[in-house]
């Protein structure tokens, strides 16, 4: 079987809560998945799901054949890298150092693990943060640091949790196009957002139907549809519950959110 | 950055190595005994100490991610006291050169440290369950050594007291001899850790998903940390602020980065216990101050002082 992420009838549940329902999902290195949907649908849960944080109650979470939770930790941080929501660093670490510590799942030597983290910075346009304290950053340049720590871990999957969340829209788009570039270089995307915009940046226009988009709502898998389906907006729209309407503007679909429920 | 670095770690090896001629001047053949038996081995077993909970220290911030975290947070410290007080009051006839306290103090230690292994090892427990736990093992084993206290003879109260202000007396290597193995292998386990401490920088779930097996890095770190100072402890009775302080004046020195912090707090830790017990020797000659006294004395207002700067 192909490596790659797999949730089969997947339910989470805390205390008497359910999180998430019977989700079945796939990712391989390759593709690229957006997670759609309003706060509380279980997005975040699902990455923790995926990274073995927590076992699901229901279900099975497998990369390949393997139960996350029963992989080693170099195997799991070679499968996945990951992004939180939440990137908060109170230390006042040295960005090379924070970059460097990336690199714990290869056995390597110091110096190796130092020109990794290097090249990783270099990758992101972000060299001259090197040595830099990493809680004298602006929000722009700390989330391209956290980019530059995730190609240093150097694994076949990108999971990232709304990473242009709090970003002006010049970062967001920077932001975007250094993911497409990691994307076209092979590796496999899975991202949360709540702006479905940004996910234009991912793909130039005739390549948006490999960008999938699975919207969750209340634990569940809503729809299941690529960037360029012309229904997508009423999917959004009804996952939002708001009317959702599209613009072209040089080639490119924007979705705009209106006010008022469509149905 | 190098230049500075490699002048405190002058620095500090050169108090390390003429701290035993600080005190009362020697000559002939008694002030030969006293610099080989008393003072030299006073200064390792300072040293000894002072490393390992400097370094304990600068570990437990890190891992528990607080900067108030000390060696006795997880209530080692506190166990041990308990158990060298049940000695010294339950077994009042002991006399001086069995180390029945050490024994006693050791096994309170082991106790604790079992404990909290267990809780850290659980898969559920967050690491501030952890500091929790500790806190209230603290806090009992603190109710029960006073509860012991009152139940004693006036003398086992002045022993039980006179430990509980930590010393480094020595005569002869014996102490150096148990405590230098035990503490050897401790520093070693913790400092095994470093890389898996880096990437907790980012927090124990991106830590995870980075790749550490995030709860076998804090279960190795707190049964080190533990047993270590609990060895300590034992032998030399609880010495404060130690394992407070030294991390942060190390880290306003040359910074966070664990690969430099770590190994420094163990120099500083050593340098800092041997520098207030020669301070101790020089200012009160006649007297042998429990070094306790001194590091709490200057440890407290410079904690004081540190806190005051970084508000600012």
């Amino acid at each position: 079987m192909n490596p790659g992420l797999q949730l089969d009838e997947v339910s989470f549940q805390a205390g008497e809560r359910k999180i998430l329902e019977g989700v079945s999902l796939r990712a391989e290195p390759g593709e690229c998945v957006a997670l759609v949907g309003p706060n509380g649908a279980g997005k975040s849960t699902l990455f923790r799901l995926l990274l073995g944080l927590i076992r699901p109650s229901d279900g099975q979470v497998r990369w390949g054949d393997t139960p996350v939770h029963e992989l080693s930790g170099q195997a799991r941080a070679a499968a996945m890298a990951w992004l939180p929501q939440h990137g908060l660093i109170q230390e006042a670490i040295e960005v090379l150092e924070f970059v460097k510590a990336a690199r714990f799942r290869f056995s390597e030597g110091r110096s190796d693990s130092l020109k990794a983290a290097q090249s990783a910075l270099q990758a992101v346009q972000a060299e001259s943060l090197t040595h830099q304290a990493i809680t004298t950053l602006s929000g722009g340049e700390l989330q391209r640091v956290m980019m530059a720590s995730l190609i240093a871990q150097d694994a076949e999957m990108f999971l990232l949790d709304e990473p242009a969340n709090h970003l002006d829209p010049a970062h967001q788009a920077t932001f975007y196009n250094m993911l497409s570039s990691q994307w076209a270089s092979g590796r496999g995307i899975l991202c949360i957002t709540h702006d479905i915009n940004l996910l234009t940046r991912l793909a130039p226009a005739n390549e948006a139907a490999r960008v999938r988009v699975i919207g969750l709502d209340q634990g569940t898998v809503q729809f299941r549809q690529q960037l360029n389906d012309p229904s997508l907006p009423e999917a959004l729209g009804d996952l939002f519950k708001l009317r959702v309407e599209t613009v072209e503007v040089e080639g490119r679909r924007s979705f705009l959110a209106l006010d008022g429920d469509q149905r | 950055m190098t230049s500075k670095l490699a002048m405190v770690v002058t620095a500090c090896l050169l108090i390390l190595l003429a701290s035993p001629w600080a005190g009362a001047p020697l000559s002939g053949e008694q002030g030969r005994f006293i610099l080989l038996e008393l003072r030299i081995p006073r200064v390792i077993m300072g040293a000894t100490v002072g490393a390992m909970l400097g370094l304990t220290g600068g570990v437990f911030q890190a891992l528990f991610d607080n900067p108030l975290a000390t060696p006795s947070t997880v209530g080692t410290t506190a166990g041990a006291a308990l158990g060298a007080l049940a000695v010294l009051v339950l077994l009042p006839a002991t006399g001086p050169g069995l180390p029945l306290v050490a024994i006693g103090a050791f096994s309170g230690a082991l106790v604790v440290t079992f404990a909290i292994a267990a809780i850290a090892a659980s898969g559920r427990a967050r690491i501030n369950d952890v500091l929790l736990a500790g806190i209230a093992i603290s806090l009992a084993a603190g109710a029960i050594t006073t509860g012991l206290q009152f139940q004693a003879d006036m003398a086992s109260t002045f022993e039980a007291v006179r430990w509980s202000l930590g010393h480094l007396t020595q005569v002869g290597y014996e102490g150096i001899s148990l405590l230098l193995p035990l503490t050897a292998v401790c520093c070693t386990v913790l400092l095994s850790q470093l890389r898996a401490l880096e990437s907790m920088i980012g927090g124990e779930s991106r830590a995870h998903a980075q790749g550490v097996n995030v709860r076998r890095t804090r279960t190795l770190c707190l049964t080190a940390g533990a047993l270590g100072v609990g060895g300590c402890v034992a032998w030399c009775g609880p010495i404060a602020f130690v394992g407070l302080i030294v991390p942060h004046l190390v880290r306003l020195s040359v910074g966070p980065a664990r690969r430099i912090l770590f190994p420094l707090s163990a120099l500083g830790g050593a340098t800092f216990l041997v520098l207030c017990d020669a301070i101790g020797r020089v200012v009160m000659p006649s007297h042998d101050l429990p070094v306790g006294v001194i590091t709490a004395t200057l440890g407290a207002p410079l904690l004081v002082w540190l806190v005051a700067r970084r508000r600012r």
